[in-house]
């Protein structure tokens, strides 16, 4: 019999002995060579204080020298404008790369909580989802959602954009920039605000993914996608954000606070893609084998929580972009109070989540903590700008109660069949968003000779108002501004469930919007691609006994329309 | 000759590897396995729907011995994969008709 025996990797002792002191030498006559070559150059301006002087004013501007002049005065406000405008180009731009990388978090997050035998579906539908919305974006969406939003003070005007549709100051649509051509909107401004604007559109588009995977038909999807940049985002959108009558409910009749406010979308981008995946979900039904017989339901445990992990903190890093990005600027200051708040609520809903579960089923729930911190995300994402530290953390800490709630009542009591709690999180604390602005607004955003959306008032919530010993009822009121919250997300959960259930309750009778039993049961990657994303793995066996009978009978739970299988 | 089969906890297998390493056993075939025997499976909680985990991962030894050896090897096993807790696993002992070197052809004893 043989013993194994390992030789030492590269050679022999005494060799390694000498390589090493060969590397030793060169790396001691690196050092002395970079020390001789820093004694021979000058130093230029190395703290930064010469770089940025009058010389580069006279370089930018084209002028000769700064003339104590009219004509001088009027040279340096020009130039001083065209940087205060490129500077806010840079921060939207950056801002919207920051939002453009949530969608990679996402596809993480959705793949790594769903079985392995659909996640090239998944990162199929996130892929598409991206490239199909943003054309669709493009070609209508953005116009009906923007095309009468200007002037726009942080971009230089976007002039171009003064088509609107509606009455009086309050706007139903927008039609200015219909494939960035229409009413002249081939513009930096357009282009810049576009940028911004469509990643936000995605976010949207790729929420519904999780709320629908496993299941849903790959031809539904994508008509969801059109559905989405087209329609059902950009017109809820222009009520709130393109100069629309949900922003204008302080003018007018209604005189209801400063108007409906939604800072960064919790209710325009998050409950817009909840409310919608809820309608889908139902629609669809759940998935084979997720409840039993006497309807309790059973767990298909994703099959890489890593990637749910790694999901969330991407998008927590791209939330960076997508709530100081909706400033549109970084002349205004608030950016930071922005981002500080974001971060607060997120940590504090990841908390709540974490203690939670731990508290009410024996350990600390990975996905459900991953899900709480998107639930202060999502939460916080409406109010970050107008309130104080302090309620971004209680913000958060409610959420992490609204998403635990929210999953436990759709899995358990409703029986929507949400996969990765997409519903639960941008739907329920979207919806928890939209009203925390009414409740916690301190009244110190936006400056009144800046502005926000149209809004040159300070907002101010309720509590506030109780601490500060306002009148609660008084017109433009914190009761009437709660009241225009209250409005939003009603009308946002009107708009996106039910135009969503009209389009695919007449979508079903045409095409198959859910896959065949047989190809959900094998995996949606081998049935609807013929490709798997692990081809090197034997996936798990699966042993949920409901599976079989539903095969048997040819047909899925929820009685929704099947396509026939492939032979 | 025999081959020793041996269920054992996967976190086990450097100390039997080790063990049987000292025995200057010839070889041995690891493969990953999932099973259950008296402390059947156990329950945990998923997004707050329960569901059975029914087989436990468990890594699965396999080694060619002669005759002789077969005692020895079994007991190494046992003293090193024991933890004295429920789950620790099982060893088998099954004869061997002949065993077959691939490369060269040598059969029997010669090809351990």
């Amino acid at each position: 019999m043989l013993a194994l025996t390992f030789p030492p990797p590269g050679g022999t002792g005494r060799e390694a002995v000498s390589r090493g002191k060969k590397l030793f030498a060169m790396t001691l006559i690196t050092l002395i060579a970079l020390i001789v070559v820093s004694q021979f150059t000058h130093h230029a301006d190395p703290t930064g204080t010469k770089t940025g002087a009058t010389a580069d004013y006279l370089a930018q501007s084209g002028v000769k020298k700064v003339e104590l002049s009219q004509v001088g005065i009027n040279a340096l406000a020009n130039t001083t404008g065209h940087l205060a405008i490129a500077i806010n180009f840079s921060w939207l731009l950056i801002t919207g790369f920051l939002v453009l990388f949530m969608q990679v978090g996402f596809a993480f997050l959705v793949t790594g909580l769903t079985r392995a035998k659909n996640a090239g579906h998944m990162m199929m539908m996130n892929l598409s989802s991206f490239v199909i919305a943003l054309l669709a974006y493009y070609a209508v969406g953005f116009a009906f959602q923007f095309g009468g939003v200007s002037p726009i003070a942080n971009l230089g005007g976007a002039s171009p954009l003064t088509g609107i549709f509606g009455h009086g100051t309050a706007g139903l649509i927008g039609f200015h920039g219909f494939f960035l051509q229409s009413g002249n909107s081939y513009d930096v401004g357009v282009l810049a605000f576009f940028l911004f604007q469509v990643v936000f559109m995605e976010t949207a588009g790729y929420i519904i993914i999780g709320a629908i995977a496993e299941r849903v038909s790959f031809a539904a999807f994508i008509l969801a996608e059109i559905a989405m940049g087209a329609i059902i985002y950009p017109i809820y959108g222009m009520w709130m954000w393109g100069g629309g009558w949900l922003s204008q409910l302080g003018n007018g009749a209604f005189k209801l606070g400063n108007g409906a406010v939604d800072f960064a979308g919790s209710g325009v981008v998050h409950a817009t893609g909840g409310w919608a995946a809820l309608a889908l979900a139902m629609i669809l039904g759940p998935r084979i084998g997720k409840y039993n017989k006497d309807g309790s339901a059973n767990a298909f445990p994703g099959h890489n929580l890593g990637y749910a992990v790694i999901g969330t903190l991407v998008l927590t890093f791209g939330w960076m972009g997508f709530n100081p990005g909706s400033t549109f600027g970084a002349t205004d200051l608030r950016i930071s109070v922005v981002a500080v708040n974001t971060l607060l609520a997120a940590s504090a809903g990841a908390v709540v989540a974490m203690a939670w579960t731990n508290a009410k089923w024996g350990k600390p729930d990975i996905s459900m903590t991953c899900n709480g911190m998107l639930a202060g995300l999502v939460a916080v994402t409406a109010p970050c700008a107008f309130i104080a530290p302090w309620a971004a953390v209680a913000i958060g800490i409610i959420a992490g109660f609204v998403v635990v709630y929210a999953v436990e009542f759709l899995d358990k009591k409703a029986k929507i069949d949400d996969p990765c709690g997409a519903i639960s999180v941008h739907g329920f604390c979207g919806l928890w968003g939209i009203l925390a602005v009414g409740i916690f607004a301190d009244g110190t955003y936006p400056a009144k000779s800046v502005g926000w959306n149209g809004v040159l008032q300070p907002v101010k919530g309720v509590i506030p108002a109780i601490l500060d010993g306002d009148k609660l009822f008084a017109t433009h009121g914190a009761m009437s501004q709660l009241g225009a919250q209250v409005i939003d997300a009603g009308v946002g959960f009107l708009w996106a469930f039910g135009i969503t259930y009209l389009i695919f309750t007449i979508a079903k009778r045409f095409m198959a919007i859910r896959v065949p039993a047989d190809v959900e049961i094998e995996g949606t990657d081998e049935g609807e691609f013929g490709q798997v994303c692990y081809p090197d793995f034997v996936l798990r066996a699966e042993t949920h006994s409901g599976i079989t009978t539903e095969l048997d009978a040819g047909r899925t739970p929820s009685g929704a329309t099947t396509g026939s299988s492939p032979a | 000759m025999k081959i020793v089969i041996a269920v054992i906890k996967p976190f086990k297998l450097d100390e039997v590897t080790a063990a049987l390493r000292a025995l200057e056993i010839s070889g041995m075939t690891l493969s990953e396995v999932r099973g259950y025997g008296r402390q059947r499976g156990h329950t945990e909680v998923y997004r707050g729907a329960e569901y059975e985990v029914d087989f436990v991962p468990k890594v699965r030894i396999e080694v060619l011995v002669e005759d002789v050896d077969a005692d020895k090897v079994a007991s190494a096993i046992t003293d090193t994969a024991r933890t004295g807790k429920i789950g620790d696993g099982k060893i088998w002992i099954m004869p061997v008709e002949t065993v077959v070197r691939v490369r060269t052809g040598e059969a029997g004893s010669d090809a351990l």
